[in-house]
């Protein structure tokens, strides 16, 4: 399956990071993690985007028309913004520094796996809710390898509640209908986060110095 | 640009998210909010994005529209059917799931199987021929017969979408009751109750290490040798054995096996070891770990399976369950040098290797023998002409004594 050999590539890409060699030339060790680390969580991105497309298709067909229907869009009543919500102002949102950003990208997607968990827990569908625990792995390991990345240049992680929001029982929604309101901008929520994150991912490579081409070059110069 | 809505609800539909039974009518009201300014004739409904005849509509209040909905169908998907209400622009004002469908079946053909006397799998098959279109939940039960308290499986879809699992916490010569309940928004349905001892059906993983070997260079002969599943050391019982077997190109099965594969062959042939008829019908191999294949094919490649039945546990006469096939191992019986056909003369046979020799021959003869001209390969080949024709000859004429 594709699925598995994009997991094969990222175990791959781990296990090789876990050998590379210490040269004595090297320095800023840390910045080194930090590239990889960030690299990592780009392909994760990525990887999680490419599922979300195949499960957020199976879902909403689960739900039904008309929220199947491709120019579906309900209104978003007030009681659906416990959803960590994508869109903000962009200016607003690159004018954060890297660590308020990075912050924002743990504490969104951990509550994005929570709310997940929660959908998987009442789906009907056998293979509907084994997709959703697949995506729910992969998700976790997003918010893993985020704190990853902060823990690399240096950042504390967000502490408090973020982890766990407020317990989903005390803002379930009351009917059917609007459940099924709710599932629908969560799916479209995360789809909008993973979309921003791979870019804000993408940029923060970028800043940091390309140490494997330092490597390189320093091996030359034995 | 999002839409916010203020935070009271726009509009209330009734009944919400009910149940029905399939070709039941509904009618369905929406009541629009006091704090929005609609009324009855700017709202539409739609079902599953379809949006309703307005003939179906009726106006019961200044901001109140109700709709009948008459025979209604199994619901579309199991989430249940989306009815909304809409105002005039298409905005969703308020919905309500439909659960439209039928009470579950009592669920039929239980049959549970016990690996190695350790656990117990049971599947069964939904009841329905048709569908329900609500979701069914399947809870499979256990109790021992004549006391103790009613358990419930928990490991599911171990064995296929109706199936569960039962891993520890069995007793053997023991008779269990065993039974599903299918329960759905519209009701419960028990199945019969299935009583069995663990001992009653047992099964056990097929033979490792199946090899397949030439019996030197007999060309119709394969020689099978497996060991038997390690389980069968721990308990008082034993196997038998079922061997089945294929050419390459073909995917017909065939069955074969000797009651006693070492032992003396039937009719009093002697000491030699029994041979099996590819074509022979289901039969056991006993529980000897070795077995020939006879009447084989020559060059041929073959694909053979083994699988294993364990019986006579704790001494009882019943018969267990049969494993699954090994996986297939494949051997080709050798090919003779000899060309078939034999000693008769053909006509047609223009590319012996006795012809070729004597052509050799007779080039031979040409360059260093004087007077022998006529000879050659030309008449050799008549000769073999005249030699088949005789034959035929004789043949007609009747058998020389």
């Amino acid at each position: 399956s594709p699925t598995g050999d994009s997991w094969g590539i990222f175990t791959f890409l781990c296990a090789a990071l876990c050998n590379l060699p210490a040269l004595p030339a090297l320095n800023c060790s840390e910045e080194l993690g930090a590239g990889q680390s960030i690299q990592q969580t780009y392909d994760l991105t990525r990887y999680l985007e490419h599922q979300l497309r195949t499960l957020a298709g199976t879902y909403l067909n689960y739900l039904g028309p008309p929220f199947n229907e491709p120019d579906f869009n309900p209104p978003r009543l007030a009681r659906a913004e416990r959803v960590p919500s994508a869109t903000v102002d962009l200016d607003l949102w690159r004018g954060l520094t890297d660590n308020a950003r990075l912050a924002a990208n743990y504490r969104a997607y951990s509550r994005l796996l929570c709310y997940l968990r929660v959908l998987d827990g009442q789906v009907g569908m056998a293979e509907l809710r084994h997709r959703l625990a697949h995506f729910c792995a992969s998700l976790q390991g997003l918010v893993l390898s985020i704190g990853g990345v902060m823990s690399s240049l240096g950042y504390p992680l967000p502490t408090g509640p973020a982890g766990t929001p407020a317990p989903p029982g005390a803002a379930t929604a009351p009917n059917d209908f609007l459940k099924k309101m709710d599932d629908f901008w969560l799916l479209k929520e995360l789809q909008t986060w993973l979309w921003r994150s791979a870019k804000d991912f993408n940029r923060l490579k970028k800043k940091v110095p390309p140490a494997v081409v330092t490597l390189r070059l320093e091996a030359r110069g034995f | 640009p999002l839409s916010v809505s203020p935070a009271a609800d726009p509009a209330v539909i009734s009944p919400q998210d009910p149940t029905l039974l399939i070709g039941s009518s509904l009618v369905a009201t929406c009541t629009v909010s006091p704090d929005f300014p609609l009324k009855a004739e700017d709202l539409y409904w739609t079902l599953n994005g379809r949006r309703l005849p307005a003939a179906s509509y009726a106006a019961l209040g200044p901001s109140t529209l109700s709709v009948a909905l008459a025979r209604l169908n199994g619901s579309r998907q199991q989430s249940g059917d989306n009815l909304v209400c809409h105002s005039r622009d298409g905005g969703i004002l308020a919905g309500s799931c439909l659960y439209v469908g039928l009470p579950p079946e009592k669920p039929v053909n239980i049959t549970c199987w016990s690996k190695n006397m350790k656990d117990l799998t049971c599947k069964w098959a939904p009841g329905t021929e048709g569908e329900t279109f609500l979701h069914t939940n399947y809870t499979l039960k256990y109790k021992r017969r004549w006391y103790g308290q009613d358990n419930t499986c928990q490991e599911y879809h171990t064995a296929g979408t109706y199936s569960c699992h039962i891993p520890k916490d069995l007793a053997l010569f023991t008779p269990y009751e065993i039974w599903v309940e299918a329960s759905n928004r519209l009701g419960v349905a028990v199945s019969d109750v299935v009583m069995l001892d663990i001992l009653d059906v047992v099964t056990t993983d097929p033979p490792s290490d199946v090899h397949v070997s030439r019996v030197g260079d007999l060309e119709d002969q394969l020689s099978v040798r497996w060991s038997s599943p390690p389980a069968l050391k721990d308990f008082l019982f034993q196997a038998k054995y079922q061997i089945q077997y294929r050419v390459e190109d073909s995917s017909e099965w065939k069955v074969g096996g000797h009651r006693r594969c070492r032992g003396t062959a039937r009719g009093g042939r002697g000491p030699r070891r029994s041979h099996l008829l590819p074509l022979q019908v289901v039969d056991d191999v006993g529980n000897q770990t070795s077995c020939r294949l006879a009447g084989l094919r020559p060059g041929t490649v073959y694909f053979v399976q083994v699988r294993c039945n364990p019986f006579s546990i704790y001494g009882s006469k019943k018969a267990g369950i049969w494993s699954d096939w090994s996986n297939p191992t494949a051997a080709s019986t050798p090919r003779s040098e000899r060309v078939a056909g034999g000693c008769d003369p053909k006509g047609g046979e223009q590319n012996t290797t006795l012809r070729r020799e004597l052509k050799q021959f007779f080039g031979w003869v040409k360059k260093h023998a004087y007077g022998c001209s006529n000879l050659g390969i030309k008449l050799y080949d008549q000769w073999r002409v005249w030699l088949q024709k005789s034959h035929k000859t004789r043949n007609q004429v009747g058998k020389e004594p």
